[in-house]
């Protein structure tokens, strides 16, 4: 990772434009700031950007629209703030391949956190052809939709996940047959949770269980390894 | 116990009813003038046969030599009802009342007198029998013997005829159908109302009454309708300008979180961050009521018991102080068709309710024994104080909180509850809440199974 991000921010209030800005450049990192897309597709060519912070709702050509041109520029990875609740917005932003979401007024910590944690996943995933989102991941029978992040059993009804059980699912299944210790998983999990790691880890791994009715006592989907790790054993189908 | 009700509660049944009865009375009325108009004509045929053998008789008796009249009385047919005897003695009685004239005149006595006088009788005697409808005629012959009549009318009984009953039950039966089918046709315009207005009741949006039928009815379709237009515009006024005021304080909230970045007190930037929580929590709730969000989510299959624990889970996540006064009870899975974010905001809003002001949150998940027909009933117990009786709809009303909860500690936006309801009454259930025996309170909501 290179020392200081660069970081594009667009969005069409003035106030959040550079409050963000100086947030995000008190953490370290360097800003750009557009006020819309126009702007934005101005300053494109200026800079060499890490990650977009993009508001959905921007005046003029509008912030999804925006996002599909950028991805045609490149791989950069994308947080995107949506309006509040706003599930069909959400749903196209997460399948036209932006990497997070945050719904407005958000807490900046949070938006800090998940642009490090994206930026981490770009940096190691680096020079590996970006794969395109997948709408469905299947595995043991059961179907992930990361688009609208839920998960359905294998007769198709939904399962509900809380926040850290999803992430957790997700991450695994992006690693099936590959043993994740807790660290590991702390780190891939960090910045999108919050609460005491190590413990959460395991309650997350025991109610996801549950929920896949996947025996706790003897483990077939998602399984325990000796020394502190779990893995999930199944073949995982994208499409 | 059921009894039995003989007024209808229905105006179909009602009006149906009254008619019914109106028309079986001027049915029995009119079969009954009818039937004894016959009776009269048979009575009268009768009557005139009668006479008409009885003077034969006389003519008979009279005519024959003297030691033949039994043999030859004997030998004529007579017609039911009317007996010849000769006799040594008449049998009209003479302190009996006389055959009255409409009678007489029926029977034509008066011909006997009217022929030759060779041939009329001595002497006439009549008189009732000793049951009514019988009547004696005694008729002296030149060698002082009498004939004696018996003369029996039946009396009229048109109730017994059978083409009578026969033709009444079945005009009575045409009829009632008839009237039935024409009252149901008749009134299914008022009970097309009533659904109407239960289903505005229910959503506002629900779609306009057909404006045809009669006159009357086409108005008042016409008037149902401009009226639930009124309402949707008023209601659309309001759930607009909330969503309005919601949604523009959504940035000056997001630029007071960055500013709060920048304090550098840390208790005071604690201390603003919670109110921001707070205000982003009702403009977040007053949204939610105001867009209604559950309208646009489509139905899928859910597993409802997941979704308990998910909202049980994450509550216990937020107060893990709490955690051992979370529970849940039921089946590890349930599959039911919702919208499964509404549904989780009900729940948790039922959870967050129970946990604030009961300090627990025990779900009872109850599935019907037989899929159809039972709801799935969903339980929220607490173990706070319970509310007063009379207030236990009233915390359904938007904005209704109770003064004891209305302090910052124990806030809330006053939307959980109208919230939750709205959402189980869109997937067509509902919520209540009842004190429990036990103490605490309990939300009860169903579902449809």
């Amino acid at each position: 990772m290179e020392p200081q991000p660069h970081i594009l921010v667009v969005d069409d209030d003035r106030e959040i434009r550079d409050l963000l800005s100086k947030f995000l450049e008190r953490q370290g990192m360097r800003v750009a700031a557009a006020r819309d897309a126009k702007e934005a597709r101005r300053l494109w060519p200026l800079g060499r950007y890490h990650l977009v912070v993009l508001d959905l709702m921007l005046p003029g050509e509008s912030g999804l629209d925006f996002a599909k041109w950028l991805r045609s520029q490149g791989d950069v990875p994308i947080v995107m703030l949506t309006a509040m609740a706003d599930e069909t917005d959400r749903i196209v932003g997460l399948e036209l391949g932006a990497d997070d979401y945050l719904s407005k007024p958000f807490n900046p910590r949070e938006l800090l956190a998940r642009v490090r944690a994206v930026l981490r996943r770009a940096s190691g995933e680096a020079g590996a052809p970006k794969e395109p989102p997948a709408k469905a991941v299947r595995f043991g029978g059961w179907t992930l939709e990361p688009a609208r992040r839920r998960l359905l059993n294998p007769d198709g009804a939904e399962v509900p996940l809380t926040g850290g059980e999803y992430e957790l699912l997700q991450v695994l299944v992006e690693r099936p047959n590959r043993v994740l210790t807790r660290d590991m998983l702390m780190d891939l999990l960090r910045g999108r949770q919050a609460g005491p790691f190590d413990r959460a880890i395991d309650v997350a791994v025991s109610r996801l269980r549950r929920k896949l009715e996947d025996d706790g006592r003897n483990p077939s989907l998602i399984k325990t390894v000796r020394g502190g790790g779990y893995v999930l054993a199944a073949t995982v189908e994208r499409s | 116990m059921k009894s039995w009700r003989v007024w209808p509660q229905s105006l179909a049944g009602r009006t149906a009813l009254v008619l019914l009865l109106a028309l079986t009375a001027v049915q029995a009325a009119g079969l009954t003038i009818h039937a004894l108009d016959r009776v009269d004509l048979q009575r009268f045929a009768q009557a005139r046969e009668i006479s008409a053998r009885a003077i034969s008789a006389w003519r008979t008796v009279n005519l024959a030599p003297a030691d033949r009249r039994a043999q030859m009385l004997a030998e004529l047919e007579l017609p039911q009802g009317l007996d010849a005897t000769l006799d040594g003695r008449p049998i009209a009685r003479l302190d009996q009342p006389p055959i009255p004239p409409p009678i007489a005149r029926m029977l034509r006595l008066d011909l006997l007198g009217s022929g030759p006088p060779r041939f009329r009788p001595r002497e006439v005697l009549t008189s009732w029998g000793e049951r009514s409808p019988v009547f004696f005629v005694s008729l002296r012959l030149p060698s002082g013997e009498w004939l004696n009549l018996r003369i029996s009318l039946p009396p009229p009984r048109p109730w017994h005829s059978e083409t009578f009953l026969i033709a009444f039950f079945a005009m009575t039966l045409a009829a009632g159908l008839l009237i039935n089918w024409a009252v149901r046709r008749l009134t299914r315009p008022v009970r097309l109302l009533a659904e109407a207005a239960e289903r505005l009741g229910r959503d506002v949006n629900a779609p306009p009454m057909p404006e045809r039928g009669p006159t009357e009815v086409a108005k008042a379709a016409h008037a149902f309708n401009t009226m639930a237009e009124r309402i949707r515009r008023f209601v659309g006024d309001r759930t607009q300008m909330l969503a309005a005021i919601g949604h523009d304080l959504r940035t000056p909230i997001t630029r007071l979180r960055l500013r709060a970045e920048f304090m550098d007190d840390d208790e005071q930037r604690r201390k603003m961050l919670a109110d921001l929580d707070e205000m982003e929590a009702m403009v977040a709730a007053t949204l939610a009521f105001a867009r209604d969000d559950s309208a646009g989510e489509p139905t899928v299959a859910l597993d409802l018991a997941a979704l308990c624990r998910t909202v049980l889970d994450e509550a216990a996540d937020a107060r893990p102080d709490l955690a051992d006064a979370i529970g849940y009870k039921g089946p590890e899975r349930l599959v039911v068709q919702a919208r499964p974010v509404a549904l989780k905001r009900a729940l948790a809003n039922l959870v967050g309710n129970a946990l604030l002001y009961g300090g627990a949150a025990r779900l009872v998940l109850t599935a019907p024994e037989a899929p159809g027909g039972e709801p799935v009933r969903l339980a929220v117990e607490d173990e706070g104080p319970g509310i007063p009786v009379d207030q236990l709809e009233a915390v359904f009303q938007p904005f209704r909180r109770l003064e004891a909860s209305r302090n910052r500690e124990t806030g809330g936006t006053g939307l959980g509850l109208p919230i939750a309801r709205n959402i189980f009454r869109a997937h067509g259930g509902d919520v209540v809440l009842r004190n429990r025996e036990a103490g605490g309170l309990v939300a009860l909501a169903t579902l449809p199974g």
